[in-house]
């Protein structure tokens, strides 16, 4: 033993040296994360408590439907977008274009101020500056006497300010803007106001026993899609009695997946049909017209005639004949007498007031092209990119004296222009909207601006208080004070009204009124011109016009129908690609006499063997790092000609379809679309729903457990807790007890979803993504490596290799039309299946994990530990729904070229959720922080859970309502009843999985004929 | 009994009858000695094959860190392919790891005369198998940098490893056969470090082999300690040897997957890991028996003795291939079909069926006795049968996932350079381990071979003086 005195170190000493500087060591060097501070509010903002969300009610200005939204706002940043349960419009539901909203306003490539262009570049200038010169500018138009000939291009809303910019043009001499909306189904407004004396009659789908759907995509983008698909959703819930969907057009869209029988009618010839209906035709003619059965028009005219006046027809058409096609399917209403029924003119929305048609826009460039516009003004608008190539916008804008954007993000127009003077988004705006009939609804700032932007309006009312001659005209210093101003009940009414979802009430200033011009489309009949298939262009869905094409969000979210992302594709019958010797991802070159583009081929069997189908939105040489270089633009193909009430036709005429020689994979999300006989997604007849109900024979096999269908929970709990080693005599049940502290026990979270209510829309993904903080993976700088040098660039290059985070997805399969390369027939059935983390009960996952970091919670959640997860994947192997997501890259990590989150896109994380680092796991957690935040706040008021109190993100979002959430073991919430529904079952209910999430099957509405096909 | 003046008629004579004759053209202690000895001397032929090793290596090594660095996206999965290259190699490593001590513990308590040219080198593969196959489990987790929390250790949270994991088995079962297989080649190499030692000339090294070498005396009560020791130690890794594949194999077959919930996957695995393990001993010694010039240690005998191992083991991989498909046939599994059907006639069978022709079609050649004793065509033999294994768990683990019971997430996989590196680079650290091991060790135990070697008498008196 060493214990000599003045040795240097003493033995005990060097133990303890070495026991602080190891340990040191450890806790400081073994630490990933960053140390950051926490600074708490000196002084708090009135009404806030750190880390408790606030809601502010406004409205949404993402389409022409104003859905009222909650804004929930965490420490001054809005961080989610729900819909106000209040609001008439949406009942609660949003949409995922709604709830992207966000990745608008904290898009990292927004104007962050003021530009102006000095040379060829525009630069940052200071707001004074930048107003100097426009003043500037405007005198001298004026004072040369050009003022007449201003145009402001304005993107379409309803409510105060198109009256305030008509208030303002008019001072300045200018005259009415432009109010555009190309994703306007312009034709049927143009239709409905000739037919029924209003834009946008309320369309009644509970009153209606038949629903013809002239490509009339209700649940896509045409119209208003979110109080559609609520209607929609409501009116098939009653299943039996529930209308049924016939679905008329050359491509079936989402609206025509979910319909109940599909007539490929070939495009032009919908006219016939609607003759054949009225009785002008026979249906000889029309089948051959439409080349369809005969008999599939025999039984279309008989169901029409027994619907009466529950037939509700629809056209959203949108080729050169589609106000006179318009017309007629009008007819059909008013010969069944459903006007009033199932088409209430009455109750009209107001959403499409005031709308400018294409023809306008086209005159209006003409002008430009002649070099007599001095100056116009856009916002918002991106004519650039949004009109076809043909009208030669952008160089007819070129030609204007001094071009002023009021636009928020760098689009392909507003880079043309000379002043930036960059708007503020609508969630730093104050606003409102005119909505269904007398129903007006206010839009508030939720937050201070992110950047360095002004109000379009508090900057018109400037410059005019500015300008001498027309100052007193403006009396109000700013926007707010003008809309107070002229609101009944002043100030302190105006406040209450903000916190109102929506109030009854006209807009104080109305727009200045004009007169639409007319004249022929130079566009041949359709069907007449060059090319050996039709071309049917159509809005995104997801993308819209593209004016979606910046968020992450809704590039991430597969198309509801190919279930695509990141990519533009062309849709071609797989009996057209076989002829051709076209396989999927193959190039087609569509060429047409306005241009054309190369994508890959997406063999479908909803177009028509004779018609390839491209969606808009893609193919932006501008608006953004997520919308650069992804896809091609469909507008490049469309000729400039429009139907007979101006408006664009988007299916106007043939192409020439022939074989690319490039190839690019798919950036899709589909595995297989059959089910092959699994039972994912279960469907009954809507006549079986009555039938009483037969005692199942089960296969008896002796003492084999039967794997027929039990409805409802099988396992109240977790495997775990029916004691030790699953024995439900052992007494050793741990956190399971039932008498245990938390009592969490006593719960069992689960959900149902209802797939007579599905359609598919997916609006839940997006709702998840928003809540969950889940990351994007497809812009083109996520990608991987190829080499050691080389990097995979391609948009969508991480869903190619399947790594797409979605939590929750829907599933699409299809049902009937095996042969389908070598036969075309309409007849096949699609069921959604929205497929998310299960929660079973008796889990697959659990068990395989070495390190615990998924267990059974004692309310049933199926926890995923992401601080315990080391990442060996196991669970995602023996997962049999695949519901598992793991972090190949750092997309949390701002230091990664993955990172999803590009400043200041961060500020929509939501706090309550971990930002998950690369190398783990994760999944759906069931919204576990919604849960933890309902159960506290219950404990914080001392009561117990109300029924129904709180829901999950999808759930809230879910516009069809198809979505329900809550304890199972509470009869009182609804998901308890709902889970013992006759039409329940269970996903893979043969693995012994006992899962939390109960599907109810889809109902189907045969044709009366053929019912007896299943 | 053959004796020296007889000399064997390699062609003629197969089978290893007893140990008298096995070495025939070994004629005494003292050539075993130097012949054995002389292997060591480093050559240029060496450091080349040695720099090779180490570069591959390195190129494994770089790709670690790279991956670290920007996460596991950098390798080809595709989800729901969640297990890739690094698992497939892992079970590849660890069933090349069972040869060795099937034949130095199984075959040394079965009295097989022919393992003894060949055990040390199989050994010592196996421990450098084991070595290579423990990284991968490391590489192929998200957080590499907390492997540790798969290991039972107290801890204030009083977290423990789930012990129903199949991957926390694992731990104990590659650990408990590295230390057991370790522990094993050491005692083994006892009595040939002692050897070493006393030839050994320079200080340096003749220390280090007298450490090693535990103070060797080659008294009898060490003989007889050592021979207990070995004896034991051989019974006690004997079921290791069945053990640790079956628990490996039980990784895939305690899931629900199909294709991978399978109980003949035990028995299935550990013959293949025999039937790989024996491969790689031809893929090593081979070459080794030309360039060390110990032919006549390894002879034509001691190929064909092994090529009989792996003509039966290749039989019952494919017995075990066509039970699994008519138990899916039999099952009645919708989804357990389909799969089946999959991997062999649809997306997969390219891969399904390199794995049929090197495991199942290729072997059948050894019904011949010429060919039993080519040793070029064993050679070939076992590059094909090394790749056939390596897909056989390519087979397994990649079809399967990419075919489960959701349809809509039925995938495709494909590697990516970060995976090749490291299927590069394992072969670079198992490689380097071994030429560093050919010229610190002798490939072949000295002792032993003396024990079958009859030496030669140099005349009478000198043979009674020895008594």
């Amino acid at each position: 033993m060493s214990t000599e005195a003045g040795s240097g170190v003493k033995r005990r000493d060097f133990l303890k040296i070495l026991g602080a500087t190891g340990a040191t060591t450890a806790v400081v060097g073994c630490s990933s994360e960053k140390v950051g501070k926490l600074i708490p509010y000196v002084t708090s903002p009135d009404n806030t408590v750190a880390g408790v969300s606030q809601f502010y009610a406004t409205t949404c200005k993402e389409c022409a439907t104003g859905c009222g939204v909650l804004a929930e706002v965490r420490d001054g940043r809005p961080i989610k977008l729900e819909g106000n349960p209040d609001h008439p419009v949406n009942r609660g539901a949003i949409c995922a274009t709604g709830m992207a909203a966000l990745q608008g306003l904290y898009n990292p490539d927004r104007y962050r101020q003021p530009m102006l262009r000095e040379g060829a570049e525009l630069t940052p200038v200071t707001w004074d500056r930048a107003l100097e010169v426009l003043g500037q500018r405007l005198g001298e138009v004026k004072s040369r006497g050009g003022a007449a000939n201003a145009v402001f291009m304005n993107a379409h809303e309803t409510g105060s300010f198109p009256g305030l910019l008509d208030q303002w043009l008019s001072a300045n001499g200018m005259p009415a803007h432009l109010s555009v909306d190309t994703m306007a189904p312009a034709a049927t407004i143009a239709t409905n106001r000739a037919a029924y004396g209003a834009a946008w009659p309320a369309i009644d789908f509970n009153a209606a026993s038949l629903i013809l759907s002239f490509s009339a995509d209700f649940l896509d983008a045409w119209g208003h899609r979110v109080p559609q698909q609520l209607g929609w959703a409501d009116a098939r819930a009653k299943l039996e009695g529930a209308p049924r969907l016939v679905y008329i057009g050359a491509r079936r869209s989402l609206t025509g997946l979910n319909a109940d029988q599909w007539i490929p009618a070939r495009p032009g010839s919908e006219m016939a049909i609607c003759r054949a209906i009225l009785g002008q035709a026979t249906a000889a003619e029309a089948a051959t017209a439409a080349d369809v059965d005969e008999g599939t028009i025999t039984a279309l005219i008989a169901a029409v005639g027994a619907a009466g006046s529950g037939v509700l027809a629809l056209c959203g058409m949108t080729t050169p004949d589609a106000v006179e096609c318009g017309t007629m399917v009008a007819d059909i209403n008013k010969q069944n007498g459903s006007v009033g029924t199932t088409i209430k003119p009455a109750e009209a929305h107001a959403g499409y007031e005031g709308l400018s048609s294409y023809l306008e826009l086209v005159e209006a460039t003409e002008r430009m092209n002649a070099g007599s516009v001095p100056v116009a003004f856009v916002r918002n608008v991106n004519p650039a990119y949004s009109m076809p190539a043909s009208v030669g916008f952008a160089e007819a804008f070129a030609k204007v004296g001094f071009k002023v954007s009021f636009s928020i993000m760098p689009d392909e127009t507003s880079l043309l222009c000379d002043l930036i003077l960059p708007d503020h988004h609508w969630l730093e705006s104050w606003g409102d909207a005119v909505t269904v009939a007398g129903q007006r609804s206010f839009q508030q700032p939720v937050l201070e601006p992110v950047f360095d932007t002004r109000s379009v309006a508090d900057v018109l009312i400037g410059s005019a208080r500015a300008d001498g001659a027309i100052a007193a005209s403006f009396p109000q210093s700013d926007y707010r004070s003008w809309m107070v101003s002229g609101f009944a009940g002043g100030s302190d009414a105006f406040a209450t009204a903000l916190t109102q979802a929506s109030v009854s009430g006209s807009v104080a200033a109305s727009r200045a009124t004009r007169t639409a011009p007319s004249r022929p489309s130079p566009a041949p009949a359709l069907g007449a011109g060059e090319g050996n298939m039709f071309v049917f262009v159509y809005p995104s869905a997801t993308l819209g016009d593209g004016s979606g094409a910046n968020k992450p969000w809704l590039q991430e979210l597969p198309d509801p129908v190919t279930k695509i992302a990141w990519q533009s594709w062309v849709e071609i019958h797989p009996i057209t690609a076989k002829q051709m010797g076209v396989k999927e991802g193959d190039h087609l070159t569509v060429t047409t006499a306005a241009g054309e583009i190369s994508a890959p081929a997406y063999p479908y069997m909803g177009v028509r063997p004779d018609t390839v189908a491209v969606a808009l939105g893609q193919g932006h040489t501008a608006y953004g790092r997520f919308a650069i270089g992804v896809g091609v633009n469909a507008y490049t193909v469309l000729p400039s000609a429009w139907d007979s009430a101006g408006n664009l036709a988007l299916v106007s005429t043939r192409g020439n379809v022939t074989r690319g020689v490039e190839h690019s994979a798919l950036v899709t999300t589909e595995g297989s679309a059959r089910q092959h006989g699994r039972g994912i997604a279960q469907a009954m007849m809507a006549a079986a729903i009555s039938a009483p109900e037969v005692e199942e024979h089960h296969h008896d096999i002796p003492g084999h457990v039967s794997q027929e269908f039990l409805p409802g929970l099988k396992s109240p709990v977790a495997a775990d807790a029916q004691g030790e080693f699953a024995n439900p005599q052992s007494k050793d049940k741990g956190m399971y007890n039932p008498e245990h502290p938390t009592r969490a026990e006593s719960r069992r979270w689960a959900m149902t979803v209802d797939l007579a209510r599905c359609t598919g829309c997916s609006a839940c993904v997006t709702a998840c993504y928003s809540e969950n903080n889940i990351p994007t993976v497809g812009a083109r700088y996520q990608g991987r490596a190829l080499s050691p040098v080389t990097w995979d660039e391609r948009p969508g290059a991480n869903i190619i290799k399947g790594r797409e985070m979605a939590w929750i997805r829907l599933e699409r399969y299809y049902e009937g039309n095996t042969n389908t390369e070598n036969e075309f027939s309409p007849d096949f059935e699609t069921r959604f299946v929205p497929m998310m983390c299960q929660h079973c009960g008796n889990a697959p996952c659990e068990p395989v994990c070495p390190v615990y970091a998924t267990y059974h919670s004692p309310d049933g959640l199926n926890v995923q530990v992401y601080n315990r997860c080391v990442g060996t994947r196991y669970c995602s192997n023996n997962c049999p729904y695949k519901v598992r997501y793991y972090n190949w890259f750092g997309y949390g990590e701002p230091e990664r070229k993955q990172y999803a989150w590009p400043e200041p896109m961060h500020w929509l994380l939501n706090p309550d959720v971990t930002v998950r680092g690369k190398g783990v796991m994760e999944k759906c957690t069931f919204c576990v922080q919604r849960i933890r935040e309902g159960e506290n706040r219950a404990r914080s008021e001392e009561r117990e859970l109300r029924a129904d109190e709180f829901t999950t993100a999808c759930a809230q979002a879910c516009p069809s309502r198809a979505i329900v959430f809550g304890d199972a073991a509470d009869e009182n919430w609804s998901v308890a009843k709902l889970a013992y529904d006759r039409r329940a079952y269970h996903v893979f209910e043969e693995l012994n999985t006992y899962t939390a999430v109960v599907y109810l099957k889809k109902v189907n509405h045969p044709a009366p004929a053929a019912s007896a096909t299943a | 009994m053959g004796t020296i003046a007889q000399p064997v008629d390699e062609l003629r004579r197969p089978n290893i009858a007893s140990a008298d004759n096995q070495l025939p053209a070994v004629k005494d202690y003292e050539q075993v000695d130097r012949e054995i000895i002389s292997t060591l001397g480093f050559t240029k032929k060496w450091l080349i094959g040695l720099s090779v090793a180490v570069f591959a290596m390195l190129i494994g090594a770089s790709a670690w860190i790279y991956q670290i660095y920007w996460g596991l996206g950098q390798a080809g999965y595709e989800p729901p392919v969640m297990w890739g290259v690094y698992i497939i190699t892992f079970v590849f490593w660890v069933g090349i790891g069972h040869a060795g001590t099937l034949i130095s513990a199984i075959l040394y308590l079965f009295r097989a005369g022919f393992r003894t040219s060949i055990y040390r080198a199989a050994e010592a593969m196996t421990v450098f198998a084991v070595m290579t196959a423990g990284l991968f489990p490391i590489i192929h987790i998200g957080r590499p940098w907390k492997f540790f929390w798969l290991i039972p250790y107290p801890n204030w949270r009083l977290l423990w490893p789930n012990f129903k994991s199949p991957l926390v088995w694992d731990v104990f079962a590659i650990s408990t056969y590295l230390t057991i297989s370790t522990t094993f080649l050491y005692i083994g190499l006892i009595p040939d470090f002692a050897v070493l030692r006393d030839r050994e000339t320079n200080p340096m090294r003749k220390r280090i082999y007298g450490i090693l070498s535990l103070g060797w005396r080659n008294s009898d009560r060490e003989w007889r300690h050592f021979a207990k020791a070995y004896l034991f130690l051989a019974a006690f890794s004997t079921p290791l040897v069945l053990s640790v594949h079956s628990v490996v194999s039980f990784d895939f077959a305690m899931a629900l997957v199909p294709g991978w919930h399978a109980s003949i996957f035990p028995p299935y695995f550990v013959a293949g890991a025999i039937f790989s393990g024996f491969a790689m001993v031809w893929t090593i010694v081979i070459p080794m028996r030309k360039w060390f010039r110990l032919e006549h240690y390894i002879t034509l005998n001691h190929l064909d003795a092994t090529a009989k191992v792996v003509l039966f083991t290749s039989l019952v991989v494919g017995c075990a291939y066509m039970i699994e498909f008519f138990i899916a046939w039999y099952s009645g599994v919708r989804p357990e079909q389909e799969f089946f059907w999959n991997r062999v006639f649809g997306q997969w069978w390219w891969a399904a069926w390199i794995m049929l022709l090197c495991n199942m079609a290729l072997p059948m050649s050894l019904w011949s006795q010429k060919l039993r004793r080519n040793p070029t065509w064993l050679w070939f033999l076992s590059i094909f049968i090394n790749i056939g294994m390596w897909y056989e768990r390519f087979v397994i683990v990649v079809p399967s996932l990419s075919h489960e019971f959701s349809p809509w997430q039925w995938g495709s996989y494909a590697p990516s350079w970060v995976d090749m590196s490291f299927l590069v680079g394992s072969f670079g650290w198992f490689f380097m381990w071994f030429l560093l091991f050919v010229k610190q060790m002798p490939v072949m135990a000295i002792m032993e071979l003396k024990e079958i070697v009859v030496p030669r008498r140099k005349h009478a008196a000198v043979e009674g003086a020895h008594h």
